[in-house]
């Protein structure tokens, strides 16, 4: 059935359905004609807000956000809080940007700190359309961080340090790298610290902007080396190479990124397959150690040469 | 590639002497030089020999063989005879897009008006060099676009991105087209210039850019969306079509249920083939004590290994977008 025809029979549950159609096309005019519905479709759309698929809570929000009713405000600051999804959760806040209902305010307030930056892009332009603006300098912070205006977060001078170091916690590391390098423009001691810290962060352009970041503040660069060495490894684990290869021989190397660690692997596994034949297995086994064991401490040392270049 | 001239070191080649000998392969085999004078040497040596060399190196365009064909095409932009335009202007269709830019740069050198039209279509590669290198070789040619379309599709291939958004809404078939470049870089700055165009005609382009494979460009795709007039609610859902990076959990569980342990390591669990290894022992192991029915035995383990592996690739978290 199509979609207009379902809108002019008011098919609310049918409208639903389509939201999760193959077509992105037909998901958004469903979306449209069930927001265009008013009122009567608000409550049946209440209960797609927590079901699995995706597109589906995507387009009920849609079409709650067009609907207006201040039935929906609660279930949606519901969502906005706990979705799983960013999309999920930055349509939410857009939604309730266009409701326009003052409750909105504070979950959005908190939205400011989300994880996400479309969710905190979403956040900013539902609060200005609910006609707030910042009015202490943390919130200025946050809302100038929330439209990534780099330069207006520097204008901030000092007040701007906390919210900076919280918002360090987001898993988008340019973000991370660039908070670093303002918060090494701001200076100051909790900065200094910070700047310090960070260079244990995982990724390399967080570190590395860490380092000069700290020069900046005045750390003296003799404890750079040190804590930079902290940092979590992410090269090749050496266990994990010996683990492999003692007992499987090869498998080791491949996990090394070598390319012939299966060659190896299969040229071992037929040799003890000959070798079980021909003198039984737990020979076999006996004879096996002492040359597993060099091969171990060879791995050793290749895995260490490769986790130091891995960094 | 190893390059076994490297191994026993380059003849130094007598170019004098192969002019006077009129030794035209040898020549040709001189243009593979490493030494860039030795390369535009014979270039010129063969240009002085005339047609009976430019049919030899005409010829050899028609053979396949890409490097021969980037080193006889930068010979031809050096000789600058008008005889190879007609090869070297089908060559801006090759599908390798060094050859392409290499023929279009050519074709500038030369100067042969004839190669106007087929240059302007390059205007529309979806290469950035391709495209540099034909709006240097329009320039060459004394080109002047015709309108401002034709100018953004211009601008646009020098990279003059300010010249771009100061025509406004005849830029945008231009930008749409960019917006294939391979270079998430460039994709970016086409995003950023419609943004500021600021026009309804860019909706479309838009759209499609806030799925695309590169964070930053759906990032930059959201910013130019809002002021294009596209209403922030469309913008969630165009984004949740982005190709998703995360592993499938119905072939992990299938891999582990048929070869067990390389569901595990289709996840990048370096474990993961210990496992896979463990098991081929253990069946061969088993078969030889309990014959037929350790299949029966092992089966429940599999299956459970199977849960295992779809469990942990539902509940791994999606990268941030």
């Amino acid at each position: 059935m199509d979609i207009e025809a379902m809108k002019n029979a008011q098919d609310i549950q049918g409208l639903i359905r389509h939201l999760d159609h193959g077509k992105p096309d037909v998901q958004r005019r469903a979306a449209d004609a069930l927001g265009s519905l008013g009122e009567i479709a608000c409550e049946p759309l209440l209960r797609p807000l927590v079901y699995p698929q995706v597109n589906v809570r995507i387009g009920a929000i849609e079409a709650l956000g067009a609907i207006g009713s201040p039935r929906s405000v609660e279930p949606l600051i519901h969502t906005l809080i706990t979705d799983k999804s960013h999309e999920v959760r930055w349509v939410a806040a857009v939604a309730l940007g266009e409701i326009g209902d003052k409750r909105a305010i504070p979950p959005l307030l908190a939205s400011l700190k989300d994880d996400n930056r479309y969710v905190r892009y979403g956040a900013v332009r539902a609060l200005e359309q609910l006609g707030w603006s910042p009015e202490t300098d943390e919130e200025r912070a946050y809302y100038s961080l929330a439209l990534q205006d780099w330069d207006a977060v520097k204008k901030l001078g000092k007040s701007a340090t906390s919210p900076l170091i919280d918002m360090l916690k987001v898993h988008h590391p340019a973000m991370r790298a660039r908070i670093v390098e303002i918060l090494g423009s701001i200076g100051g001691a909790v900065a200094e610290r910070t700047c310090e810290q960070v260079l244990r962060d995982p990724d390399e352009n967080v570190r590395w902007s860490g380092v000069l970041s700290s020069q900046r503040c005045g750390v003296p660069a003799s404890r750079l080396p040190l804590e930079l060495s902290k940092r979590p490894r992410t090269g090749p684990s050496v266990f994990a190479a010996i683990i492999l290869n003692f007992f499987f021989l090869g498998v080791g190397y491949d996990y090394l990124g070598k390319w012939w660690g299966f060659v190896v692997l299969e040229i071992y596994m037929l040799l003890f397959l000959i070798s079980q034949l021909l003198v039984g297995l737990v020979t076999t086994l006996i004879m096996m150690v002492p040359v597993l064991s060099v091969f171990a401490v060879q791995t050793y040392f290749m895995a260490k040469k490769e986790a130091a270049l891995a960094g | 590639m190893v390059d076994l001239s490297n191994l026993f070191g380059q003849k130094t080649v007598d170019i004098e002497k192969l002019t006077a000998d009129k030794d035209i392969s040898g020549l040709i085999k001189a243009l593979h030089s490493n030494d860039m004078h030795t390369q535009s040497e014979a270039a010129k040596a063969l240009g002085s020999l005339g047609p009976a060399a430019m049919d030899v190196l005409i010829r050899d365009l028609k053979k396949k063989d890409k490097d021969h064909h980037l080193v006889i095409i930068k010979a031809l932009s050096e000789i600058r005879d008008p005889t190879p335009v007609p090869v070297l202007i089908g060559m801006l269709k090759d599908e390798s897009s060094e050859v392409r830019w290499g023929a279009a740069i050519a074709l500038g050198e030369i100067g042969d008006s004839r190669a106007t039209e087929p240059l302007v279509t390059c205007l529309r590669d979806y290469d950035k060099y391709v495209r540099y290198g034909s709006a240097f070789s329009l320039q060459m040619l004394g080109w002047k676009p015709p309108d401002d379309e034709e100018k953004a599709f211009f601008f646009g291939g020098i990279q003059d991105w300010k010249a771009v958004g100061l025509l406004g809404d005849s830029a945008i078939p231009a930008l749409t087209t960019i917006l294939h470049d391979r270079h998430s870089i460039v994709r970016i700055k086409a995003i950023e210039i419609l943004g500021e165009i600021g026009s309804a005609r860019a909706i479309p382009a838009l759209m499609q850019s806030l799925a695309d494979e590169d964070s930053d460009v759906r990032w930059a795709a959201v910013l130019a969306s809002e002021k294009s007039g596209i209403h922030l609610m469309h913008l969630p859902r165009s984004l949740s079509r982005r190709p998703s990076l995360k592993k499938n959990p119905l072939i992990a569980g299938f891999l582990n249920f048929v070869l067990p342990g390389l569901g595990y390591a289709y996840l990048a669990k370096w474990w993961g083939v210990m496992i896979f290894e463990i098991d081929i022992f253990l069946t061969v192991w088993l078969w030889q004590t309990w014959g037929e029915f350790s299949f029966e035995a092992l089966l429940p383990i599999y299956f459970l290994l199977a849960v295992h592996a779809y469990y942990i690739t539902v509940k791994m978290p999606e990268t941030p977008p």
